[in-house]
């Protein structure tokens, strides 16, 4: 995995993009949404920021026993604001 | 041939002179899995074989496996850049880590086998004078218990390691170094093979290729393992399972506080002898280096994690050139030097940075585990202190701050003082 496409600002490095944590399991309460973390070594669901372009919060999709990238969308700022 | 490896001494080496081929034993036992025991350890790793060979050597347990899916040493035994220290903070953890470095001092006579232990020192180089307060605040702490440090000026660090060239003009020059002298190196394959002979020697059966697939219980506790080799019995069950220990929380439906993130090292070709310690070089701008000379000769050298969740060991290309920028910066005569090989290993990363040997949802499951990038050191106290917590259900003094339940109390030991993400700086 080297680049990540942003839905506002297309195919960029990865150094751009910094990991935020895995998407909490719907219900989670507050400890589990600071403190635990969901693992699988088929699909992993990711918030993501690109903080060196348009600092859109991402939710990304992935295989992290692949390192392939599923889906990405925007959920939070980047180009909707 | 069969059986156990002989005793190891200048007289065994004389024997096997004059003996010729056969007199070498297999370091360890190829034994078949039996139907039950009293202890199964799941990971045959440093932390995974550390404990067992504890379980049966100072309690006596009787029946021990270590089950291993792939190969003894294939983890992060293997892939670590074979760095030893107890340079720490926090009491919970400086305590805990100089526990494993007494016993790295000693450990090749314990084992019988040369660890290749080597106090070359562990320098954590300053750019600034709040990086020199940072030194001298963690040093403090450090000489408060008894453990060596030293507090470095640019002429004392001169006279330490003359080959950095402190002085030298750099883009982020040095001002000064905190020094741990009894840190150093450790030959890292040696440690899992030390560790596995003396274990077999002892009565251990290690099995190789047989995955954990899933934990049998009965009335609230474990009654057993089911692994690639069939359904094993057994009163205790300790997984040491290092990267993949996000897996046995998902097995055994409890979440941990745990994300498994991948750390790269690299190793160059074998030059002359340069750097006789070991570097450590935080650079402003996220970048980090720590570097030594292996005693072939290689270059061995580390950074910053990969920063995301990661099972590929693979290791990004972006985070290669970082380490060896900075590694150029701090010793421009090596640019011409070509890397040999690169590799990565998975991190067990917790929410605070500092491991978890408890208890995991049943009284007799125990997790040993969340070493983050720091878990070869520890191989010594980690397996010491797991097994007598394993044999007489109550965790020793040095390890009940790395209790679960700290992330819901608030007990964390937060060394970096960075919140519950593992790779924030």
């Amino acid at each position: 995995m080297t680049a990540l496409v942003c839905p506002f600002c297309g195919p960029r490095h990865l150094r751009e993009f910094e990991f935020h944590k895995t998407v909490p399991a719907p219900g989670a309460g507050a400890f589990a949404r600071v403190y635990e973390r969901v693992d699988s070594l088929d699909v992993s669901v990711e918030h993501w920021q690109h903080v060196g372009g348009c600092r859109g919060w991402l939710q990304v999709r992935r295989n992290p026993s692949s390192g392939a990238v599923l889906e990405i969308h925007l959920v939070g700022g980047g180009g909707g604001q | 041939m069969s059986g156990p490896a002989p005793r190891y001494s200048a007289w065994s080496l004389v024997r096997a002179r004059l003996a010729g081929d056969g007199y070498w034993r297999p370091l360890w036992a190829g034994r078949t899995l039996q139907e039950a025991y009293d202890v199964v350890v799941v990971g045959a790793g440093g932390h995974g074989l550390a404990t067992a060979f504890h379980l049966a050597r100072d309690h006596g347990v009787k029946r021990v496996a270590v089950l291993e899916k792939r190969l003894v040493g294939y983890g992060n035994v293997g892939r670590n850049t074979t760095i030893v220290r107890s340079n720490y903070l926090l009491p919970e953890n400086h305590y805990f880590y100089e526990d494993s470095l007494r016993r790295w001092e000693t450990l090749s006579r314990d084992l019988n086998y040369n660890v290749m232990y080597s106090p070359r020192g562990v320098v954590d180089l300053a750019l600034s004078d709040d990086d020199m307060s940072g030194n001298a605040r963690r040093g403090n702490a450090m000489r408060l218990a008894g453990i060596d440090a030293e507090l470095l000026d640019l002429a004392a660090l001169e006279r330490y390691c003359p080959e950095l060239e402190p002085r030298r003009e750099r883009r982020f020059p040095i001002v000064g170094a905190l020094v741990q002298r009894r840190g150093g190196t450790v030959r890292h394959d040696a440690v899992a093979w030390g560790y596995a002979r003396a274990a077999s020697a002892l009565g251990v059966d290690i099995i190789e290729d047989c995955e954990v697939t899933g934990v049998r219980t009965a009335a609230g506790a474990a009654t057993g393992v089911d692994t690639t080799r069939g359904y094993v019995k057994a009163e205790r069950i300790v997984f040491a399972t290092a990267g993949h220990t996000g897996m046995i929380g998902a097995m055994l439906g409890t979440p941990l506080p745990i994300e498994t993130h991948l750390l790269q090292a690299l190793a160059s070709e074998p030059i002359k002898p340069l750097l006789h310690t070991v570097l450590v070089y935080v650079f402003p701008g996220h970048g980090e280096t720590y570097i030594c000379q292996s005693d072939r000769g290689g270059l061995v050298m580390g950074g910053h994690l990969d920063g995301f969740p990661s099972y590929t060991r693979e290791g990004r290309w972006d985070r290669l050139e970082e380490v060896v920028e900075g590694a150029i910066e701090l010793l421009p005569q090596i640019a011409g030097v070509k890397i040999l090989r690169q590799w990565a290993g998975t991190n067990d990363m917790t929410m605070d940075g500092s491991p978890i040997i408890d208890r995991l949802r049943y009284d007799n499951v125990f997790v040993n585990a969340g070493w983050c990038y720091g878990g070869f050191k520890t191989i010594p106290a980690s397996g010491a202190a797991c097994a007598r917590l394993v044999a007489t259900g109550t965790a020793p003094d040095l390890i009940r701050a790395f209790r679960l339940s700290r992330f819901a109390t608030g007990h964390l030991l937060d060394e970096r003082g960075g919140g519950p993400f593992p790779v924030r700086l």
